[in-house]
């Protein structure tokens, strides 16, 4: 681009909106909230959940319409936005719900609603190049032939971006798109969003993430409660000061200093192989403190617990609890001797959504009653309100089904599970992705009071500020092999990461 | 002035009440109403107590399969050999009876019990097939299902040699097939213990929150250390159970082993479930619902009988409310998760 094109397409201004509010029913999701996305700049957009962050994205790609106020795009204002009418302006999103069709290859995803045809017929070479293209552009190298439900959710992610960024040039909307990468892929990402400012886009980008805010952003939103409660350029603001307008408190240190009381070990693993990615995993967690464990996406931090809880079977190597051997005893019989494995994937692994809340928190409850296996319903029901009170979940009706909830509360309904009886072992795969940062203080008090009571936690975890700051001891993965055991002041970013991407020695 | 707005309040809470209510179950019993409503107006017979006993005893056959259905259903499957199933247990079951008859002629009940048994075996070894299919094999519910049917269908054609099975005893035709006490037909006497023993199942104990949460959402059901072999082979063996039992009461209803009833049960216990609300996708429906459900399509029936209207033309009308009912079904998810992305 030309200096004097980019001087002009600087600062220009894509699309806006002034005072829009949005309603369901007497709930205000936003109400007279105003947006301007600039070419040329990076727009971070920071709320918790329930802020009103996905409904404001829904108003600029046509999802939904404003009950008041205005959307301008390119300079005109619109009335009635359609998702075709924006994509057509050059909106292009990547959401949190996945929208690639499962069933169709890489480069078919890549090239679907725009295919390219010759004489009515598709040209599935060059549609192939052109994903192979795209994917090199930003340093992605997935198989172009390769079914979309073989990919891993993180892979999943990255053909989502690359797909948005095929579209036609414009802006691009992001909602928390490092939640499901590695460290690796989220710089890769980070560079390709870099590019596109360069090259005058317009971004909105929706992350937790200070670390994030602060490298790629240039202005600041901050909504709460569906309102505007800020909006700076970020030279100009302090993270204490971001925070505060997104909780609506001071939330203090952000990590809790949680002393570890190491007893026994209670869990370990000798030499595990499992599910071909996990190849030699050996380690160990006492009583009483965190041990983490990191590396990159793929390593097999998460194979390490799934094989161990029985998800996955185990090849070689065995598992034991309290110094009893139980490799290979099934998810059934890890939680009755008190092991729980909190998978990654809420939504499609850990709740039944179209459950209550309620439902959801006693599922195993109800198998440890004896008898005929007849429901005491008011015993549920006090263990059920006595969790939503614990944990603050909203909102505070147990019956409500879980996929109504927003993320952040639906992480609290799979640790109400957890909660829901006492246990010996907890394994969180990554505990906090896509929950805003007051459920994330909530849910390291609970670590905290957990480690407090002498349990044994295991944090499987991508965000690496995350992971050294509540880990006791960390474990590194690299390949599929554990690769380093830090302790004390040799746990740092730094190490982790150079041990997860084998630089050090 | 502040009583008024209490007032107002308290209207909004009841209409709010009320449209959730409605929700749940859907138009159903509304339609219902304008059913009753419709068919009592076309002829007087209708709402007549002959009428009424007569609309229980056609509907009390289908209301035991489609509860049966529905706790397949709710654990994410289907039952498409539920028709088969019926046509095994009857001749089974009067083959049974016949025998011990012919061997005791002198014990009314001993042929009874042996048919009940032969019913109850029948209906285990059915089920079992069934669940190991799905819970073992993990094949598609829906193959399964589909292959069972016909292979229940053939052993039945092979043993009858498609012949009807008579001579039946003379309480179970006289007493259990056409006895009535109260004034109630005996075969929904019979039915009635089992139909709130599946009610408590499902809504009061832990084998109806393990079959929502597997057809919900069965990964996580794993992960919350469920049994998931277990609870579904369970589901298959009840329904199919459940339906033997029906298919032994039709017995006595025909008065003979008929080695071709029951082809209408497959679809009119799916239609039944799914217009009470149960999911296809599983994890879904309730029993009160399936109850209006079969109720519905029980009324549909004997009321265009009383107007006249062929069984031809009836299948036709069934078909069409069965879409109907899906569609309104996926308003009312559909309008369900709309508000749950809202908030978001």
């Amino acid at each position: 681009m030309s200096e004097a094109a980019k001087a002009r397409s600087e600062g220009e201004v894509f699309a806006s909106l002034s005072g829009v509010s949005k309603f369901y029913g007497s709930y205000a999701a936003l109400k007279d909230v105003s947006l301007t996305l600039r070419r040329g700049e990076v727009h971070m957009l920071l709320g918790e959940n329930g802020a009103g962050k996905s409904t404001l994205v829904s108003l600029l790609t046509g999802a939904n319409r404003p009950d008041e106020g205005e959307v301008t795009l390119l300079g005109r204002r619109v009335e009635g936005l359609t998702p075709a009418y924006a994509r057509e302006a050059g909106v292009n999103a990547v959401l949190q719900d996945f929208a690639l069709a499962p069933t169709m290859t890489v480069a078919e995803n890549y090239a679907l609603g725009r295919e390219e045809t010759w004489g009515g017929l598709l040209s599935t070479r060059t549609m192939r190049e052109q994903a192979v293209a795209a994917m090199a552009a930003i340093g992605v190298a997935l198989d172009p032939d390769l079914r979309v439900d073989r990919l891993s959710r993180a892979e999943q992610q990255l053909l989502e971006i690359v797909r948005a960024l095929g579209g036609k040039p414009g802006a691009l909307i992001l909602d928390e798109p490092t939640a499901t990468l590695s460290h690796d892929e989220s710089e890769r990402l980070f560079a390709a969003v870099l590019k596109l400012r360069a090259e005058g886009w317009a971004i909105l980008y929706i992350s937790h993430r200070m670390e994030e805010i602060r490298r790629l952003g240039d202005v600041v939103t901050i909504l709460r409660d569906g309102r505007l409660t800020g909006h700076h350029r970020l030279s100009e603001v302090t993270n204490e000061k971001m925070v505060a307008e997104m909780v609506g408190r001071d939330m203090g240190h952000f990590y809790p200093d949680i002393m570890p009381r190491p007893g026994n070990v209670a869990f370990e693993t000798r030499a595990l192989k499992a599910g071909g990615r996990l190849k030699d995993a050996s380690l160990n967690a006492r009583y009483g403190e965190i041990v983490g464990i990191g590396g990159l996406v793929g390593c097999g931090k998460a194979e390490v617990a799934r094989a161990a809880f029985g998800l996955v079977p185990v090849d070689g190597g065995s598992v034991w609890l309290d110094g009893a051997e139980v490799t290979g005893v099934g998810p059934r019989a890890m939680l009755a001797r008190g092991f729980i494995y909190l998978p990654q994937d809420r939504r499609g692994e850990a709740l039944a959504l179209n459950r209550s809340i309620a439902e959801n928190i006693t599922m195993e409850v109800i198998g440890r009653s004896g008898g005929l296996g007849l429901l005491a319903y008011s015993k549920l029901s006090s263990i059920v309100s006595d969790l939503v009170r614990r944990l603050n979940i909203s909102p505070a009706q147990p019956d409500k089904q879980v996929q109504e909830l927003s993320g952040g509360n639906q992480q609290k309904v799979v640790l109400g599970r957890a909660l829901s009886l006492p246990r010996k072992v907890y394994v969180f795969d990554e505990p906090t992705s896509g929950i805003d940062v007051a459920a994330r203080r909530d849910f390291y008090d609970q670590l905290s009071a957990l480690v407090a009571n002498g349990a044994a936690i295991l944090l499987i975890s991508s965000d690496l500020q995350e992971l050294v700051h509540l880990s006791h001891r960390v474990y590194v993965m690299q390949e599929g092999v554990c690769v380093a055991h830090l302790q004390g002041e040799a746990i740092t970013e730094d190490a982790v990461v150079s041990h997860a991407f084998g630089a050090a020695a | 002035m502040s009583f008024s707005r209490s007032e107002a309040g308290h209207k909004t809470s009841m209409a709010g009440g009320l449209r959730a209510r409605l929700l749940r179950f859907g138009a159903l019993p509304v339609v219902l109403v304008i059913c009753i409503v419709v068919f009592q107006m076309g002829n007087p017979r209708f709402l007549s107590s002959a009428n009424t006993i007569n609309m229980m005893q056609q509907g009390v056959f289908l209301m035991l399969i489609a509860f049966g259905q529905m706790l397949v259903l709710l654990s994410g499957g289907f039952d498409l050999s539920v028709g088969a199933v019926v046509a095994l247990t009857s001749i089974v079951s009067a083959q049974a009876m016949v025998a011990v008859s012919n061997a005791y002629p002198d014990s009314q009940w001993l042929p009874i019990a042996a048919g009940f048994g032969a019913m109850l075996a029948t209906g285990v070894v059915a089920g079992l097939i069934n669940g190991f299919g799905v819970a073992v094999l993990k094949v598609n519910a829906f193959i399964v299902t589909l292959a069972t049917a016909s292979i229940f269908k053939g052993v039945t054609l092979v043993i009858s040699q498609g012949l009807q099975v008579s001579g039946l005893p003379r309480d179970f035709v006289y007493g259990i097939g056409s006895g009535r006490f109260l004034g109630v037909p005996m075969s929904v006497w019979l039915a009635l213990p089992v139909l709130v023993l599946i009610y408590l199942l499902v809504h009061h104990m832990r084998f109806g929150r393990y079959i929502y949460a597997i057809g919900a959402n069965v990964r996580s059901a794993v992960v919350a250390g469920v049994d998931i072999r277990f609870y579904l082979i369970a589901s298959y063996v009840l329904c199919a159970t459940v339906t033997a039992f029906s298919g032994w009461l039709l017995t006595a209803r025909v008065s003979s082993g008929e080695p071709l009833l029951g082809g209408e049960f497959p679809l009119n216990s799916i239609a039944a479930a799914v217009i009470g609300g149960c999911s296809l996708r599983g994890g879904e429906g309730r029993v009160f619902g399936v109850f209006l459900g079969v109720i519905f399509i029980t009324v549909l029936a004997n009321g265009m009988d009383l107007l006249r209207i062929g069984s031809n033309y009836q299948m036709i009308v069934l078909g069409i409310v069965l879409v109907g009912a899906v569609v309104l079904d996926r308003y009312r998810s559909g309008s369900g998760s709309g508000s749950g992305s809202a908030r978001r």
